[in-house]
């Protein structure tokens, strides 16, 4: 009976002492993100919708056209259409089908002249269609400076102040 | 969709009746729990604490069926896996909607050029109506598909709808940014 009785008091106490944990938490602040109203910073090198980045000296693609990306693309998601010879060529059509885009970067790191980069914040792009998932050169390419993995890393304090300008504009 | 669907003259009552139709739908479209693959993690991440999809109704994770309105299709989809899917969605009652989350529930993704076992986009088997890219999406993504969802769903009506006079053939329906 006594040893009835005590395994019944150690069961509370052991429900109490796990309850401990669970009230510990209780009057702490919620970790939740309120989404729609507030949105997380996301790590730099997140790996989000592709932007096409604009040489800002002649406010053009810094696109060739050469198919480095498309033929890099593990799903073949990219389809370009370029024009033009040597210096002049430049993309007439530039399509990325988000439906199948895996967001690897090989596309990124294929490309040889910084043109494209997924470091970018833009993940809000679900479509009630499929063809709303096609991302073609208008909406793809950039408003603003995005960094790539070509930007040079902050080494000196005015390198470092610039990104940090550059990310909190993000 | 139900008993009601389709039998009234678009009027003052119907309008009101959606109206509150559409609130209760909207916001409480309880998912059924079912996950194929990695998007499930996500998923999971979306309904816990930091994402928490309690927040708009969705957070209720339903491991039946006939309790469910909306399925998330968060993976891939075999070919063995689509009959059961399919059994799945009948076996959800009207009004039901499905989001296909992640590459390869849209399109096979990157099973799509060179596997013979997936199935290329789920809206093969079944209406999808609100597609979210990513591989997998962000929670946020998610959450944002859900929000889309409910934009979606606060515009159905229980009146019978009148069809359009011309039927030309257009541009697809959706917000195309080609």
């Amino acid at each position: 009976m006594v040893a009835y009785a005590r395994s019944v008091w150690l069961g509370m106490v052991s429900v109490l002492a796990a309850m401990q944990v669970t009230l510990r938490y209780l009057f702490t602040h919620a970790i939740t993100v309120q989404y729609p109203s507030v949105k997380r910073q996301l790590p730099l090198r997140s790996l989000n919708r592709h932007v096409l980045t604009v040489d800002p000296a002649t406010d053009t693609l810094k696109c060739t056209a050469c198919d480095s990306c498309a033929r890099a693309c593990p799903t073949r998601c990219i389809t370009i259409v370029g024009a033009g010879k040597g210096k002049e060529r430049h993309p007439v059509e530039f399509v990325i089908d988000h439906t199948l885009c895996m967001y690897c970067n090989l596309c990124v790191e294929a490309c040889p002249f910084d043109a494209i980069t997924m470091w970018t914040d833009m993940y809000e792009i679900g479509a009630f269609s499929r063809m709303g998932l096609l991302f073609g050169k208008g909406a793809l390419t950039a408003d603003r400076f995005y960094p790539s993995p070509d930007t040079p890393s902050p080494r000196s304090p005015v390198d470092a102040a610039a990104e940090s300008a550059a990310r909190s504009t993000r | 969709m139900g008993v009601l669907e389709g039998r009234f003259e678009p009027g003052v009552v119907t309008t009101t009746l959606d109206w509150l139709f559409n609130w209760a739908r909207r916001n409480s479209p309880w998912p059924l729990s079912f996950g194929l693959a990695c998007c499930a993690i996500e998923m999971m991440a979306a309904g816990a604490a930091r994402f928490d999809m309690d927040r708009f109704g969705a957070g209720v994770f339903r491991p039946s069926p006939r309790q469910s309105d909306v399925m998330i299709v968060a993976g891939t989809v075999t070919e063995k896996m689509a009959p059961r899917l399919k059994t799945l969605y009948e076996q959800m009652p009207d009004p039901k909607w499905v989001i296909a989350m992640g590459a390869c529930a849209i399109s096979g993704g990157p099973f799509y050029w060179d596997a013979y076992h997936v199935v290329k986009g789920v809206d093969r088997l079944i209406p999808v109506d609100v597609y979210v890219p990513g591989c997998p999406p962000r929670p946020e993504a998610l959450l944002f598909g859900i929000l889309k969802l409910q934009e979606k769903i606060s515009q159905e009506t229980i009146a019978r709808r009148r069809l359009p006079s011309v039927t030309a053939a257009g541009p697809m329906p959706g917000g195309s940014a080609v």
